[in-house]
């Protein structure tokens, strides 16, 4: 108890806190890059142009058949070679942008396979009722499709946004202070490692925790008008 | 109005319907009758772009519908209405914003002034209280007659029903074929694929038997039902009618 208030003080609490944070930043931007990419993707994926699905396909199976830490270690510590070759110009990396940059391909990945199913789920009936009262192909989309998708998605669609959490850790590899990185660098200075870890995990939790806790009250708002 | 000519539209290898010309005029109400896997349906989804013929075309208003360009397919096919078997209403939507979707996104019309003509279309099928529920409160003679007006609200001059009583409990078939002979009675010009005989009978202008891809027999009601000419509808017929 003695040695828990010691690690445990305010000084160390608010650096973990930041830490949360910048993991839930990152879970937050990668999410919303993710998405707007997965977006795009499963409407590739969904065309009639064998080229556009070509590419789609290639980039979820090349990101979803990867670890992600490969990704990440390769955005991070190979980025500057890439620009160098191509644009001919080098940078230094900062870790929490390549890191968002690398969790947000990753996600995508993920997320045009929840959007695309989630958009051949609706019943063809609504694509042809749409034909007939004159809606084109964008305005079935954004009027009736993906309206009633997102209802679908919106439970996988969180349990993305946990798993992005958990993920963010990944990024400690890289020199990111986000949460993990906050607790190991604790532990390396009180030489303990056990109350900085067990603190994260109790963060983690509460963060993966509350979101599962609001989505099951959206969904069950969303389910009323069925 | 509605021009079909040579048109033969094939699933894989089945040929679903073969050389089928048929011309609908203004203010005919035509029934489709036949058996199952007949074609009937598939015939009236080519009408309006549903489905898009291999062989043949299909002239809608002195337009050609050219398939390679599937938004002005869309436009054009717009001023034809549509009733489907299993309604196809938004379930997201309101009755009221099922309605004014089309008119307001596809037309560009003004919200409000769509909003008082939904209503009124809505009293004509008499479901006015229901504007504000949503599909799933609704029972499917009201999702039909929803599903009617829906198709009204775009100003079609001809209204095509594609088995609209087939998916409905019996006791609710009544109401919906009231409207449709509303309809008809306006001088709305009405194609309707159907297995209800005696409005067939009663309402039709001209009645359609097809069977096996082929429009067999075109004629009159009474011609068609107190004196058919091929072996097919005589057999359909004995069949269909059980008393």
């Amino acid at each position: 108890m003695e040695l828990f208030l010691k690690i445990a003080n305010k000084g160390t609490i608010e650096y973990m806190l930041l830490g949360a944070g910048t993991s839930l930043m990152v879970a937050i931007f990668s999410l919303f890059f993710g998405s707007v990419l997965g977006l795009v993707s499963a409407a590739m994926k969904m065309s009639k142009s064998k080229i556009l699905r070509g590419i789609a396909t290639v980039y979820v199976e090349i990101f979803r058949g990867t670890p992600m830490m490969l990704q990440i270690m390769i955005f991070y510590l190979c980025g500057p070679i890439f620009t160098k070759f191509l644009f001919g110009f080098v940078y230094t990396p900062n870790p929490i942008i390549v890191g968002i940059f690398a969790v947000s391909i990753n996600s995508g990945a993920y997320i045009t396979e929840l959007f695309r199913a989630a958009i051949q789920s609706i019943d063809k009936g609504q694509w042809e009722a749409s034909k007939t009262i004159g809606l084109n192909y964008f305005e079935t989309m954004r009027y009736v499709i993906l309206p009633q998708s997102l209802k679908r998605i919106l439970p996988p669609f969180v349990n993305e946004f946990i798993v992005l959490i958990k993920d963010s850790s990944l990024l400690s590899t890289i020199g990111a202070v986000e949460l993990l990185q906050t607790a190991t660098v604790l532990g390396g200075k009180y030489y303990n490692y056990l109350i900085p870890l067990s603190m994260a995990a109790v963060m983690y939790l509460v963060m993966t925790l509350t979101i599962a806790h609001f989505a099951r009250k959206l969904e069950r708002r969303l389910a009323e008008s069925d | 109005m509605i021009k079909a000519e040579h048109i033969s539209k094939y699933f894989d290898k089945f040929k679903a319907i073969d050389d089928v010309s048929l011309h609908v005029k203004k203010g005919e109400v035509i029934c489709i009758i036949g058996p199952s896997g007949s074609g009937k349906s598939t015939l009236i989804r080519c009408l309006n772009g549903l489905e898009s013929p291999e062989e043949g075309t299909v002239t809608v208003n002195g337009t050609v519908l050219d398939y390679k360009k599937p938004n002005d397919v869309t436009k054009i096919c717009s001023q034809i209405g549509f009733v489907f078997q299993h309604f196809n209403l938004f379930p997201h939507m309101t009755v009221l914003d099922n309605l004014t979707l089309g008119p307001v996104v596809a037309q560009k019309l003004d919200k409000a002034e769509c909003e008082k003509r939904a209503v009124e279309l809505l009293r004509r099928v008499g479901l006015e209280e229901k504007k504000d529920a949503y599909p799933s409160q609704l029972s499917g003679g009201q999702k039909q007659r929803v599903a009617i007006a829906r198709a009204l609200i775009q100003a079609p001059e001809v209204i095509l029903f594609d088995e609209p009583t087939s998916a409905l409990d019996p006791e609710m078939i009544g109401e919906v074929l009231e409207v449709m002979k509303e309809l008809a009675e306006a001088g709305m010009t009405l194609l309707v694929v159907t297995h209800e005989m005696g409005f067939a009978r009663k309402v039709a202008s001209r009645v359609i038997f097809m069977d096996e891809g082929h429009i067999v027999e075109d004629n009159t009601p009474s011609e068609i039902f107190d004196n058919p000419k091929s072996d097919r509808l005589v057999d359909f017929l004995s069949k269909v009618i059980h008393m």
